[in-house]
């Protein structure tokens, strides 16, 4: 009897190899940080409700500081990363900012990835005039510039007839328009990608045998793509994910500096856009801090996101 | 091979059709009513009529479809709303100071992310190798605005190396796109080693370059002799996909930095809803990449006879 004793999953098999990378495997445990963070600040301001923290001076906080604009100081935990000029904790304010990044990136890449995830399944299985349709919208929505769609449209949601109809989507007066119209802008924008690559993946996965047999055995097409087929092309949706994430939160980042983007709470790119004039004064630690808070939770994506690539890639085994 | 690239041609012209569509839809239709954007608030109700004719809005879609692709053929698409310059003129005017920041920052960064890919692929799992690609993702996960902000500050502000911002036509330029030069490099060389570094590795582990070795060839030939020479497929069809950007410019860097290239003056369009320079640029960019990818279809043909023979 020498059968393999151990049996596991692809899953599994994936999950053993992303262990081995350490470095992986404490960048996941960022990300997890961060994701907590994001979660906390939800948590503070849905239970701490309006005026909110970050809009506060520490003096309204009761904190009395000298300065305004002061420098990372031990004196109170809201001073560690400094204040803003307007006197507010530049702690604080990142903190709020982590959770604005998770909302983009979860949602942008989230629409992002459900758009291409299921024209690519619809295109790689449908009959040849489907087919070709997805493969002539993708070919023109690629062809037209990515940054200059993005700004138009962020620009032109803002007006027009469209522009009461599209803010009636927007259910609350809460969320910005600027951050709904990132992640409409991702999603609308970042999916070609990721349909392209399945796309091409159900086509050889469909003349599998084992595909042959679920339709002998008379499966449905629904149950053959979602059951059969999915979890064979899913690996690419995971490495597309984390990629539209960092692009996500860096559009976040560029379109709320260009003045199309979060306007209603503090972000990261609002805090760096503040940073411009600050730093000329010599105010450097609210760009600090809000680049470093961004720079980090990039590179635990984009780290996590390559050891991904190398565990789930039946290739490299 | 001919029957596929005339193919490939052919279908250039429906995908056009469908961003002119798009381009139409998205700033004449949604973008609002561009009469009331041109004219302001409670214009003249005859004003309104007149420009409405001259713009030709008073035809039905379709026709303004037709029209617009009129325009798009002919190359002519009017004048700009803000100050009645040809809209030629303009891209013309913007054209060389992109040009002048993008096609140096191109060249530096293309040979600086190949060199370096080739040497660190061959030392794979090296310190030189580790430390370049640890690197390389560290800088790719830094904002592009951090770059730009702490570059401005400390290089131009502080250490006085640089202009902090303008531009000056003629050999003077030099000095105005020197730091976004190094800007565009620092962000652009990261992604292209991670990208390049994976091609060569994969043209490393071949039995060719065994064989060269075992022959007793130098390291440098059997890398410049045999490995780039193979990996050189990939690394010109990325190349070639980034020219259409090298045209239609850094929106960022132009802003950041003064220089009235094509970026800065269609961010300026854009926010100034003047319309017709962003309907050409739009169609520019659109018909340039379409353009570009298949130069680069056509250069991988050519670089491969196993598909040029085919």
């Amino acid at each position: 009897m020498s059968a393999p004793d151990i049996s596991r999953s692809p899953r599994a098999e994936a999950w053993i190899r992303f262990k081995r990378d350490r470095i992986a495997v404490f960048f996941l445990v960022v990300f997890a940080a961060y994701a907590l963070s994001a979660l906390g600040a939800q948590v503070i301001e849905l239970y701490q409700g309006s005026p909110f923290m970050y809009e506060q001076s520490l003096a309204d906080l009761g904190v009395d500081l000298e300065e305004t604009a002061l420098p990372p100081s031990s004196e109170s935990w809201m001073a560690w990363f400094g204040t803003t000029s307007a006197g507010k904790s530049v702690l604080i304010r990142v903190f709020h900012g982590t959770k604005v990044a998770f909302v983009v990136g979860l949602c942008g890449a989230g629409l992002s990835v459900v758009i291409g995830m299921t024209l690519g399944l619809i295109a790689g299985y449908a009959n040849q005039w489907v087919d070709e349709l997805v493969v002539y919208i993708y070919s023109t929505v690629a062809s037209i510039p990515y940054l200059l769609l993005m700004l138009a449209l962020a620009f032109i949601v803002r007006q027009g007839p469209i522009a009461d109809t599209y803010r009636s989507f927007l259910f609350s007066d809460y969320v910005s328009l600027g951050l709904f119209n990132i992640v409409v802008v991702i999603g609308l924008t970042s999916w070609v990608t990721l349909c392209r690559l399945v796309r091409a993946e159900v086509k050889k996965v469909r003349e599998l045998e084992y595909i042959h047999a679920a339709r002998a055995l008379g499966f449905g097409d629904v149950r053959i793509v979602f059951q059969h087929i999915l979890p064979n092309v899913f690996h690419l949706v995971i490495i597309n994910f984390s990629l539209t994430f960092v692009r996500a939160i860096k559009s976040e980042v560029i379109l709320t500096f260009l003045g199309v983007g979060v306007d209603k709470e503090p972000s990261w790119g609002q805090m760096i856009a503040d940073a411009k004039s600050e730093l000329m004064q010599g105010i450097w630690w609210p760009l600090l801090a809000s680049g470093l808070a961004l720079f980090g939770l990039t590179l635990a994506v984009n780290y996590v996101g390559d050891a991904l690539r190398d565990a789930l890639d039946p290739r490299l085994k | 091979m001919i029957a596929f690239l005339l193919r490939r041609i052919l279908y250039t012209i429906p995908v056009l059709l469908g961003v002119a569509a798009i381009t139409l839809l998205l700033f004449d239709v949604a973008g609002g009513d561009p009469v009331a954007m041109k004219l302001g608030k409670n214009p003249d109700p005859a004003e309104v009529e007149a420009l409405r004719a001259a713009l030709g809005l008073d035809a039905s879609l379709p026709v303004q479809y037709l029209n617009f692709l009129g325009q798009v053929v002919t190359l002519n698409f009017g004048t700009s709303w803000i100050d009645d310059t040809p809209v030629r003129e303009i891209f013309l005017r913007g054209l060389m100071p992109t040009l002048s920041l993008s096609l140096p920052a191109f060249s530096i960064g293309a040979v600086l992310s190949i060199s370096l890919s080739l040497v660190v692929a061959f030392y794979r799992g090296s310190i030189l190798d580790r430390a370049v690609t640890a690197l390389a993702i560290a800088g790719i996960s830094v904002s592009s605005l951090i770059y730009i902000l702490v570059g401005q500050w400390l290089l131009a502000d502080q250490w006085k190396l640089f202009p902090i911002w303008g531009y000056e036509y003629g050999p003077s330029a030099v000095f105005f796109v020197a730091l976004p030069v190094l800007i565009w490099v620092m962000l652009s060389v990261g992604t292209d080693v991670r990208y390049f570094r994976t091609v060569v590795l994969e043209e490393i582990g071949r039995d060719y370059v065994r064989t060269a070795r075992a022959k007793g060839l130098s390291d440098t030939r059997v890398l410049f002799g045999h490995v780039l020479r193979n990996s050189a497929i990939p690394i010109i069809t990325r190349l070639t996909i980034i020219v259409p950007f090298l045209i239609t410019g850094s929106f960022l860097l132009e802003i950041f930095f003064g220089i009235p290239g094509l970026g800065s003056t269609l961010f300026t369009a854009i926010t100034s809803s003047d319309l017709p320079v962003v309907k050409a640029f739009t169609m520019l960019g659109a018909t340039l990449y379409v353009i570009f990818n298949i130069v680069a279809d056509l250069l991988y043909a050519w670089f491969d006879p196993r598909i040029r023979l085919s």
